[in-house]
């Protein structure tokens, strides 16, 4: 996979993250983070450790945006633990996967589960590290919710249009 | 050593995680109790920048509503001089007027970027209001531009009293909704009333004594309760805040030299 396409639709995503969907007032319970499509798209020939070091500069990077240092951070590392086994759970036919993690080679039922079950994850644990209390668990489920719908489809349209 | 080696080779993407997360939670911790870095917050040069142009882009849809902002805020000034000038109360406090880069409403800690910094003198800890009332306290300085803990944040406390008896209590918010913030210690031998006015209390050396806060929008006290609950409409309005003014107590230094001389 050539870095600089990926460098290049990680500054288009952050762009649209921080000057749209940051700025977005809906219901106040929607704050998708769609900047977790870069991470989830990466390549899985990536090493285990470095993915997950990429993970923590790209959470760092968002942390810086929203004022909430750690908090992105400590989501992205999880996100980037979790995902190649993941892989190895929910996809079946290992030969057509090479190198990239897309609908043309997992197919459309499995990269559902992928996308939802990681977006899910990283959004929950965003939201309750940002709110850092139990007393506002109802609210923080509520936001992983609406914000991980919007993100999710967010995502497999973006893999939809691509590989159609 | 050698079997110790295996399994730190064999776990090593594990101790590479758990270094990570431990990094992050420590950035978390420290952020929480010792807000302090301008560069890796909204306070960073390149992330207010960017902000502010985006602020520039959107300030051309509001242009009327600036042009009356401005203009109420122009009439208020002149009064306030009006009124210094007849009392010269020698007190030390100056207005310096920034404009909000970016602002957060619904979120249970929101912030506040203005377009001022170190360079204009300010300071973490001094008060922030505009022409309505308050609207929060600085918490993180940048050279350009700083962060300011909004009252609509669930971290902030800030003393406040009633206009009409100068009694105390303490301002907070509950995180649900950026119009209203409740108004705690308040004693049930008091007797409060719906359209009371809340002003800051002058307690502290932030703000001067008497700014607008908001109006009791409704009191309770259940069976039993020794406090009231109080539900307080704000006078800031801030999902609509485009300026404000910085309050500077030339008195502040030297009141926390004081104070900390006393403990």
């Amino acid at each position: 996979m050539d870095w600089t396409k990926q460098l290049i639709r990680y500054i288009v995503v952050m762009l649209l993250q921080v000057l749209l969907f940051n700025q977005l007032q809906l219901w106040g319970a929607c704050h998708p983070y769609i900047y977790v499509l870069c991470l989830l798209m990466m390549p899985i020939t990536l090493s285990h450790s470095a993915s997950m070091l990429i993970g923590a500069i790209v959470g760092l990077i968002m942390d810086v945006f929203c004022n909430s240092l750690g908090v992105h951070m400590a989501a992205c590392i999880l996100l980037m633990f979790i995902r190649p086994y993941l892989i190895g759970l929910i996809v079946n036919d290992k030969d057509r996967l090479n190198e990239q993690i897309s609908l043309r080679a997992i197919g459309m039922e499995a990269l559902i589960k992928y996308v939802v079950i990681l977006v899910l994850i990283h959004h929950l644990a965003v939201f309750m590290l940002a709110a850092w209390s139990w007393q506002h668990f109802g609210f923080v489920l509520l936001e992983t919710v609406v914000s991980s719908m919007i993100t999710i489809s967010i995502i497999i349209g973006y893999n939809a249009l691509k590989y159609k | 050593m050698q079997t110790l080696l295996k399994i730190l080779l064999r776990y090593s993407n594990f101790l590479v995680f758990i270094a990570l997360e431990v990094a992050a939670f420590l950035l978390l911790s420290w952020n929480n109790v010792y807000p302090r870095s301008s560069m890796l917050s909204t306070a960073n040069e390149v992330v207010a920048w960017q902000y502010a142009q985006v602020n520039e882009i959107r300030s051309y849809f509001h242009l009327r509503q600036i042009n009356e902002q401005l203009a109420n805020e122009n009439a208020a000034l002149h009064n306030q001089l009006a009124t210094l000038d007849s009392m010269q109360t020698g007190e030390s406090f100056h207005y310096l007027p920034a404009k909000a880069v970016q602002m957060t409403t619904n979120r249970l800690h929101n912030y506040l970027t203005i377009n001022r910094g170190s360079k204009d003198g300010i300071q973490r800890g001094q008060g922030v209001r505009n022409e309505d009332g308050v609207v929060g306290i600085v918490r993180t300085v940048g050279t350009h531009y700083s962060v300011v803990l909004p009252i609509i944040n669930t971290h902030t406390n800030l003393s406040c009293r009633f206009a009409k008896n100068d009694y105390i209590g303490t301002l907070q918010w509950n995180g649900k909704d950026s119009r209203f913030a409740q108004l705690a210690d308040v004693a049930a031998h008091m007797v409060v009333n719906e359209g009371d006015t809340i002003v800051t209390s002058g307690l502290s050396p932030v703000f001067p004594e008497g700014i607008p806060v908001g109006i009791v929008e409704s009191s309770t006290l259940k069976e039993g309760d020794s406090y009231y609950t109080i539900r307080v409409r704000l006078n800031t309005n801030f999902k609509r805040l485009k300026y404000v003014e910085i309050v500077q107590n030339a008195a502040l230094n030297e009141l926390e030299e004081l104070q900390n001389g006393l403990d």
